[in-house]
């Protein structure tokens, strides 16, 4: 539910330029490449792993649009299969002030991306990629806390315990 | 007629099989200090529970132990059948315990990736996974590749050890003992890890302009998985996530390192030349011819827009698949896509491998050659007249007579590889996965390879995930092991 009412604001977030572009999935990318070849195209998702800042004044990062992007794993989301992403490159600026990537402890900024899909480009040694033009911040990223089991606390305590033991019993044999 | 094992059979196996447990249960110390350094307390937990039940295996097996500590052939081979199953059987647990995992069948099922160094993964959001748990998915494919069994033989002592060396698929023998032996191995993967890890955090840091510590942690894991052939990466993306062919060229330099037996390492360290050693001879060839069918294949269709594309990208998935890494700077669905010549050049250079005595899987090298040269003696015997003699020799540091003896292991080993290549996928073939799909997935699985045309996922049938599961190990082991388990098991049960 949650997961659709973030992709309605999505769409109702996409401006006038993007309008021009095709809305994708990075499943549809990943699975006819060729047919988006030039293309321009609006994809939404979560920003993950790190942002590579490159002399060039280029940020290098992953857009996942898979189903942990709108409800993260452990933020009430279930397991529902591997994850689903793209390349993104995009100016610098585009990226000021934006919130951290997406990681185990932290649920990226989701954001609705549109560019120019470039299908092993011939000058980036045949890379496949989202050349970014414009970038919105659908939803903030955010910080997330996975809490310690008291069962899995207990079960490691008794086994250690029972480890000394037994590596004690065979020190004395 | 087979003999029952005694009670001390067993106790030595049990105390053999714990002290390399106890290893394991030092190997996840690792993660558990990086875990709680990064905050991620959860699987700090987790880390505790495995270490927990590591040395209590380990504890227990060595307070049982035997009268005398000599290992023959039989306990040697079955001791290392064993540590190879339950490393990962226990090293899954924390994996289980992340919340990644549908089942304890996929943890298992990735944790065996691990240890066997192919790289394989039900593994779901691997990019929201902790830090620590990714580090150890790494660690145990170090544990594989460089691992266990070296560590123990570094540490302990006692007669018939070397055949603990030997049951992991090992035979290069760099010095007299042994003992010594794991010790160069170790030396070698320190300094290729210093050397490693050191240029792919640079890389990391001044070209992709990531965070120092997030440098370090790439750096880290994927040296681990580049040097020991694995295959596991920290984004889902692999390699394709980092757009940079200088961070491409060092993996590259490190997958080659890690193809290279330790023998070779040895001679280069020596400076002696390996040129004229069968094996080197036929890597080259098989490495060039498959990457010749692999360009024709991707060219005839033209896949990629210029020459510089093509050559980058057929260069890194060939030498990923021939050297048993299975990395990847393309989507499974893409690779998936790759007919004709292009997928028969991958997948021969999958099914061939790497050098002997290292960490890469598949036929490997000297036993192709070494078949290739049988069957051009044979074609001989035939034209020459009757009576003629033939020379069966051949060099590997040093000449060497091409026996009958050594005939018959190369062809009893390369055939039973294929067995377990078609085995794989005539059951892939039997679960409904397409005939060149099912194909792929089994020899990167047998073969200790890793890439994937999309068929490994959460979603297939528990019997693929088992037969995979088999597959890695049997593989990883070259089959003598794991028969000498079957076999000790079968006397155990029916034995007088």
């Amino acid at each position: 539910m949650r997961a659709a009412a973030l992709l309605f604001i999505a769409v109702l977030l996409v401006g006038p330029p993007a309008m021009a572009a095709e809305s994708v999935s990075a499943t549809m990318l990943l699975e006819t490449p060729q047919s988006f070849d030039g293309h321009e195209v609006t994809v939404v998702g979560e920003l993950i792993g790190d942002y590579g800042y490159r002399d060039d004044g280029t940020v290098w990062t992953q857009l996942n649009d898979d189903p942990y992007a709108f409800s993260p794993l452990r933020d009430g989301g279930r397991l529902l299969g591997g994850n689903v992403g793209i390349g993104i490159h995009a100016a610098a600026d585009l990226f000021d002030g934006i919130d951290p990537p997406g990681r185990y402890n932290r649920v990226g900024p989701l954001v609705i991306v549109t560019g120019t899909w470039r299908y092993h480009d011939p000058d980036r040694g045949g890379e496949t990629y989202l050349e970014v033009a414009s970038l919105q911040t659908v939803r903030a990223g955010y910080p997330l806390s996975e809490p310690v089991s008291p069962t899995t606390l207990v079960a490691a305590a008794v086994l250690v315990l029972a480890a000394a033991g037994a590596l004690l019993l065979a020190r004395r044999r | 007629m087979l003999l029952r094992p005694s009670t001390n059979d067993l106790r030595l196996i049990a105390y053999n099989v714990a002290r390399m447990l106890l290893i394991s249960a030092v190997a996840g110390v690792v993660p558990l200090l990086w875990a709680v350094a990064a905050g991620e307390l959860a699987p700090a937990s987790d880390f505790l529970v495995m270490i927990g039940l590591f040395a209590l295996l380990g504890g227990l097996g060595v307070a049982w132990k035997p009268a005398t500590d000599r290992l023959d052939w039989s306990h040697g081979m079955v001791v290392v059948a064993l540590i190879w199953l339950i490393v990962p059987i226990v090293g899954s647990v924390p994996l289980l315990l992340s919340g990644n995992f549908a089942s304890w069948l996929d943890a298992f099922f990735d944790a065996m990736s691990g240890i066997t160094t192919t790289g394989l993964t039900l593994a779901q959001d691997i990019d929201h996974m902790a830090s620590s748990i990714i580090l150890w998915r790494h660690i145990l494919h170090f544990l594989g590749g460089q691992g266990i069994i070296i560590a123990a033989l570094s540490l302990f002592s006692g007669a018939g050890t070397a055949t603990l060396y030997f049951g992991e698929g090992r035979d290069d023998r760099i010095y007299p003992s042994v003992r010594s032996t794991s010790r160069f191995i170790w030396l070698v993967s320190i300094v290729n890890g210093i050397a490693g890890i050191l240029a792919l955090t640079l890389v990391a840091y001044l070209d992709l302009g990531f965070s120092f510590v997030r440098s370090f942690f790439h750096a880290a894991t994927i040296f681990m998985a580049a040097f020991d052939t694995g295959g596991f990466a920290p984004q889902s993306t692999s390699i394709g996530y980092y757009h940079s062919a200088p961070f491409e060229v060092v993996i590259a330099v490190l997958m080659i390192a890690g193809v290279m037996s330790f023998g070779v390492h040895f001679a280069l360290w020596r400076r002696r030349s390996v040129m004229g050693n069968l094996e080197t001879k036929t890597i080259l060839a098989t490495f060039a011819g498959t990457l010749l069918l692999t360009l024709i294949g991707l060219a005839s269709v033209e896949a990629y827009g210029s020459a510089a594309g093509l050559g980058r990208q057929a260069f890194f998935q060939v030498l990923s698949a021939h050297s048993g890494t299975g990395f990847s700077t393309i989507p499974s669905a893409e690779l998936a896509t790759w007919g004709g010549l292009a997928f028969g050049g991958m997948t021969i250079a999958m099914a061939l491998g790497g050098m002997a005595s290292s960490t890469s899987g598949g036929v490997k090298s000297l036993r192709v050659g070494l078949t290739v040269k049988s069957i051009i003696s044979q074609v001989k015997q035939v034209l020459l007249p009757e009576g003629a003699v033939i020379s069966d020799r051949f060099h590997q540091n040093g000449p060497r007579h091409l026996t009958d003896e050594l005939k018959q292991g190369v062809m009893a080993i390369s055939l039973l590889y294929v067995a377990l290549y078609l085995l794989g996928g005539g059951i892939g073939v039997a679960a409904h996965v397409p005939l060149q799909d099912a194909l792929f997935e089994s020899i990167s699985a047998a073969a200790n390879v890793g890439l994937s045309v999309g068929v490994t996922t959460p979603a297939m049938p528990s019997v693929l995930k088992i037969t995979y599961a088999f597959q890695m190990w049997a593989g990883r082991l070259e089959f003598i092991s794991v028969f000498a388990l079957f076999g000790f098991l079968w006397s155990l049960a029916r034995g007088k």
